[in-house]
């Protein structure tokens, strides 16, 4: 781990919240492959709740996620996120915007049936797996921006174990089933997810075996 | 503000929630109760699940006369009903969804179908209810837990219910369909029950009332209507955390409303509207026990489908404001034993309002009648249950009853049932008044209440399946 100094380290690396948590134990009961169980269904409901749950807490602090307060959707102190538009062309985006469009697009593939089927007897897509690694990724962003961006606000509101137990899940999830390669969620040297050193940390804790 | 201390990593945080908006707190607060709830659940579901399949590997071990190719297609049949299980939490399921084979059943406040799942081709018994009548009271948060908790019960002896969603004006459940109709619809039918047949339902009755308040719930409101019969003609209690408090009729208030009028000419409007005659006022003096009992059943089942409902069953102490426990239940099975018996409840009346003063006074009401002929053990029990509060019988001492002498009480739900209702089909409706029911005016929505009126529901819709549903 590089040496940080302390003015320079983030809240949630911070004792006593890095190691804040709702869900004590390991996460593998919760997210290994259950015997038998078709693991396209098993990945589909999980994603599915992810997205709900994130949403939920970014609902919380939406109103502190606003044009000016967060004009590029930024995940460290030298990465801001950009979102490829119609036009193939990558573009910075305000983060409010930047997650608008990214749940929104996760909303309509799960409500798309032949994306995300509930209807007895349809089958995934071939595309499946690549579709859910992309939501993945953009979902990983969200929490990157949250923890970069809004983490005292999340203390503010007491709600550092609940949000570091999702994520934590999610990083669990996501290893698991290889839905996120380290440089998603490290980003590169000379522009580090924030978040990146929290896996680190967590890792070592031992808390994202699965 | 971050105040560094002496240990490296160790931060001060001095939290507030100055400067964020009224509803910060309140919405933190409840994604933090949603996320418990959802790991909660996540623990439990991986727990059961992992006994479902020990469960099924150690059956198939015993098997040992089953080839291993067999043993794995079963395997692979319980991953599959496993994983219908997963995708039905990702399922947004709409009345759309559903096609209405046959209006079977009307309740206060709305009615109940039977309808086919469109992709499944299952059967399913669909309630709507109206939500701007459900929002007169301001009991839903009250009700929803309550209907939560029994959703996940398991216990037979109550209607499953599967799946429930809702669109601006109605809210829907899915349940489980009875095909043997109701008792009420039965005693319709038959009149009267031999003490036999008698015994068969009451001492069912118990068995379901008593697991109910095992679960820690009251009914209320157990009446013939709300007593089903499944495809073996053995008894189900239908949604009760639904029928608790939203009935005009177990609004206290109103009874109160009710008694303070009595004097009045304008006593019971509401009594009024919900009967045929509209000279009943005068004629209540000079009319005979025999014509009101014959003015009660020709008018049971419009009681039924009317929003002041019938309070025959009701025991007194809830129409008082004081308060009661589960003892209340024990009453209305009493009321409901001497109908079985006799072809009337105990306290019917001309009018609703009647029905309530004699169950007041029920000490000068509860008549035997010279015609009908009960045994001693039966008309021991009934007063025994038509009684006060203190003086009735608990759930042990009613078992131990001389009326119920001979009931094996581990069995009974398995035992042949007195009538086992024949069915053609799955769709088979002989056992409703579906004729009835189909001239009876329709219900039109009364459309949108308004957006705020939404907010009630948030968080209605309600997802637990059992794995017994099997692909649903
Ligand atoms: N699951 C079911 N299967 C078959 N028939 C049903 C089912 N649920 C209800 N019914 C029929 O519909 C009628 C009305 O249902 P119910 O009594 O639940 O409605 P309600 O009067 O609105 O509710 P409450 O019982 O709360 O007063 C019942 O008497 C019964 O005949």
């Amino acid at each position: 781990s590089s040496p940080v100094t302390q003015s320079a380290r983030p809240l949630y690396l911070c004792s006593p919240f890095v190691e804040a948590a709702l869900v004590k134990g390991q996460f593998k009961n919760i997210v290994m492959l259950p015997k038998y169980v078709d693991i396209m269904e098993w990945v589909a409901v999980n994603i599915f709740d992810f997205y709900t749950n994130l949403n939920e807490f970014y609902g919380v602090i939406t109103e502190c996620c606003t044009q000016q307060t967060c004009p590029t959707m930024s995940a460290g102190p030298s990465l801001n996120y950009t979102w490829i538009n119609s036009d193939r062309k990558s573009v910075h985006l305000p983060a409010p915007t930047y997650i608008d469009y990214v749940m929104t697009w996760v909303q309509n593939l799960l409500d798309d049936e032949n994306v995300f089927p509930t209807k007895s007897g349809r089958d995934f897509p071939p595309s499946f797996p690549s579709t859910v690694k992309h939501v993945y990724r953009q979902l990983l962003r969200v929490f990157a921006h949250i923890y970069h961006a809004h983490y005292p606000q999340i203390l503010h509101l007491r709600s550092e174990p609940h949000f570091n137990s999702l994520f934590a899940h999610f990083l669990a999830f996501g290893r698991e089933y290889e839905l996120l390669d380290a440089k998603d969620v490290k980003g590169s040297s000379n522009s580090p997810v924030g978040i990146g050193a929290l896996w680190e940390r967590w890792k070592e804790m031992g808390l994202l075996e699965a | 503000t971050p105040r560094p201390q002496q240990n490296a990593n160790y931060v001060f945080f001095d939290r507030s929630t100055d400067g964020f908006s009224e509803q910060a707190v309140p919405r933190a607060k409840a994604a933090q109760l949603k996320l418990e709830h959802y790991y909660k659940v996540a623990v439990d579901a991986a727990v059961e699940r992992n006994t479902r399949r020990v469960e099924i590997e150690r059956k198939l071990q015993g098997e040992t006369m089953m080839s291993d190719e067999r043993k794995l297609r079963h395997l692979q049949q319980h991953g599959k009903k496993e994983s219908t299980f997963l995708r039905l939490r990702r399922t947004k399921l709409g009345v759309n969804d559903f096609k209405t084979v046959k209006v079977i059943g009307k309740g206060a406040f709305g009615e109940v179908r039977l309808v086919q799942k469109t992709d499944t081709g299952k059967i399913y018994a669909m309630k709507t209810l109206k939500k701007e009548e459900m929002l007169k009271k301001d009991q839903l948060a009250h009700v929803r837990a309550e209907r939560d908790v029994l959703a996940e019960s398991n216990s037979p002896w109550v209607v499953q219910l599967f799946y429930s969603f809702q669109d601006p004006v109605f809210l829907y459940l899915i349940m489980e369909f009875l095909p043997g109709g109701d008792l009420m619809t039965m005693l319709i039918k038959y009149d009267t029950f031999s003490e036999d047949v008698t015994r068969f339902y009451i001492a069912q009755c118990v068995l379901a009332i008593e697991s109910v308040h095992n679960l820690g719930f009251i009914h209320r409101d157990i009446k013939p209507d709300n007593i089903l019969i499944d495809k073996g003609g053995h008894i189900k209690l239908s949604d009760f955390g639904l029928s608790t408090g939203f009935h005009k009729q177990h609004d206290s208030s109103y009874y109160q409303r009710l008694l303070d009028s009595t004097s009045g000419k304008q006593a019971a409007p509401r009594a009024q509207a919900a009967r045929n005659s509209v000279m009943v006022n005068s004629i209540n003096l000079t009319m005979s026990s025999k014509d009101e009992i014959a003015t009660w059943k020709a008018n049971r089942r419009k009681l039924a489908y009317s929003t002041v409902g019938t309070p025959d069953y009701i025991a007194p102490e809830i129409f008082m404001q004081q308060g009661y426990g589960n003892e209340c239940d024990w009453w209305s099975l009493g009321a409901i034993m001497f109908e079985c018996l006799v072809g009337y409840p105990p306290f019917c009346s001309e009018s609703t309002h009647d029905t309530y003063q004699k169950i007041m006074q029920w000490q000068n009401h509860l008549l035997f009648p010279d015609d009908v002929h009960l045994s001693r053990e039966s008309e021991d029990l009934i007063k025994r249950l038509i009684t006060s509060a203190d003086k009735r019988l608990k759930v042990e001492q009613i078992k131990r009853h001389p009326f119920f002498y001979g009931v094996d009480w581990e069995t009974i739900r398995s035992i042949d049932a007195p009538f086992v209702p024949h069915l053609r089909s799955i769709t088979d409706t002989s056992y409703f008044p579906t004729d009835e029911l189909n001239q009876a005016p329709e219900e039109l929505p009364n459309e949108d209440g308004g957006p705020n009126k939404d907010l009630a529901f948030l968080g209605y819709t309600f997802k637990r399946f059992t794995i017994s549903s099997q692909g649903f």
